[in-house]
């Protein structure tokens, strides 16, 4: 699935977007730095509540290519400038991280 | 002082002189007053170990010097008992704070005199300053410079780290990456690892072993930024058949190794932890991805972590 593929209903908001076109096949969602490196997959969006800059190493190491807050966070300034530099797309969803993750789940499993 | 000492004087001497002599008299100066009894210099000079005394008026302003050649003509042909006045010298050679040590090379030289009352603007006595002050000011410069080129000697010597792995020594003039951790800033945690991915990359490693060695930088440099209080270095190798990993730091070190690798032990504050470090994972996340892992460890002396990694 195509970034693009989540823009489409208003669901996620951008942030920053490096590339809409990138490719997701999978997803993952924690708040635990450690624990992601150890279980997200590659080419993958992820779902957290951390907001802070060190995210996106973290994005950048294990190939996080989009990283997605839910309803009600805001990424910190200094992570949207890193973002830019590690070129990783931010969305921001208007749902909560369960429902958020739902509508992402689906539409993987619908391709 | 023989003639040779002084050539060394000289020739030492050359190497530092601008140096102002307000940093190398002894200050402030033992003095008298023209009042003093000869008597009581003489005691002043047996119990100080000193030679020679500038002669102060009110408000220290210089009139005089008294020295152990002043004494000596007192006993052949004056009294103890008599005042500094009558057998000071009183055509004193002076130097000034401002003067430099080059300066003072060429009034000894000129004079012969053994000391030389440093005085300022208004004619006050700051300090003095003799031949020894020079010599030992020269010897704790010099002293620093040996000091300074001994611990680069150790440093060069020390070339190599010894594997704990292997025990293959790993040489510093091999290093494919190196690194310096900012410790100061949890924000930057991530920098070097992500360095080290992307240097990696350049190199056209498996992408794997890419992630692999980049998780396990992240974590030993997450823990040199949270928990050492100390900087920190990351060095690389990349070997034909391996990639080794050292990670180090200089700070408070680990007390207990053993449970410090427990999954979920972490000494991390609430602040950390709440911004998803300190989860107990860093260590036990090293030990998954690399293939082989030590760390050395002691209180108070750091934490060296090397990896190995097989291509």
């Amino acid at each position: 699935m195509k970034l693009l593929e989540l823009l489409k209903d208003g669901n996620f908001e951008k942030v920053y977007i490096f590339d809409d076109t990138v490719d997701i096949k999978n997803g993952y969602i924690g708040d635990l730095l450690s624990e992601i490196m150890r279980n997200a997959p590659a080419e993958s969006v992820w779902l957290t509540h951390q907001t802070h800059p060190n995210i996106i190493a973290v994005a950048s190491i294990v190939e996080i290519n989009t990283i997605i807050v839910p309803e009600g966070f805001e990424f910190e300034s200094e992570t949207i400038k890193k973002a830019k530099e590690n070129n990783i797309n931010l969305l921001k969803s208007k749902c909560n991280i369960f429902k958020a993750a739902g509508i992402i789940y689906t539409k993987l499993k619908e391709e | 002082m023989t003639s040779e000492s002084n050539k060394l004087l000289e020739k030492l001497s050359q190497f530092f002189s601008n140096i102002k002599i307000g940093e190398i008299m002894t200050s402030p100066a033992i003095v008298v007053t023209p009042e003093t009894s000869i008597k009581q210099v003489k005691n002043i000079m047996k119990i100080k170990k000193i030679s020679g005394l500038p002669v102060v008026k009110r408000g220290l302003k210089l009139t005089g010097i008294i020295s152990i050649e002043d004494i000596i003509k007192v006993l052949e042909n004056g009294k103890l008992e008599d005042s500094v006045k009558k057998w000071m010298t009183k055509n004193v050679k002076v130097l000034y704070e401002e003067n430099t040590l080059s300066d003072f090379m060429s009034i000894s030289q000129k004079y012969k005199f053994g000391r030389y009352p440093v005085i300022n603007n208004e004619n006050k006595v700051i300090g003095i300053i003799t031949k020894y002050d020079v010599i030992s000011w020269l010897f704790e410069r010099l002293g620093t410079m040996y000091i300074h080129d001994d611990r680069r000697k150790k440093i060069l010597e020390h070339e190599e780290y010894t594997s704990r792995l292997t025990g293959e020594l790993l040489d510093n003039k091999k290093i494919s990456f190196d690194f310096d951790i900012d410790y100061t800033e949890i924000q930057r945690i991530g920098t070097g690892a992500t360095k080290l991915k992307s240097f990696l990359k350049k190199k056209g490693i498996d992408e794997k072993l890419i992630r692999k060695v980049s998780i396990s930088t992240y974590e030993a440099e997450a823990n040199v930024v949270i928990h050492s209080e100390s900087y920190g270095k990351i060095f690389c190798w990349d070997f034909e058949d391996s990639i080794r990993l050292l990670i180090k730091d200089y700070g408070k070190g680990i007390e207990n190794v053993e449970i410090a690798m427990q999954e979920g032990f972490s000494t991390a504050s609430e602040e950390v932890r709440s911004q998803g470090f300190g989860a107990g994972m860093g260590l036990p996340n090293m030990k998954r991805f690399s293939d082989k892992m030590t760390i050395i460890s002691e209180v108070g002396k750091g934490v060296i972590i090397e990896m190995l990694f097989y291509k």
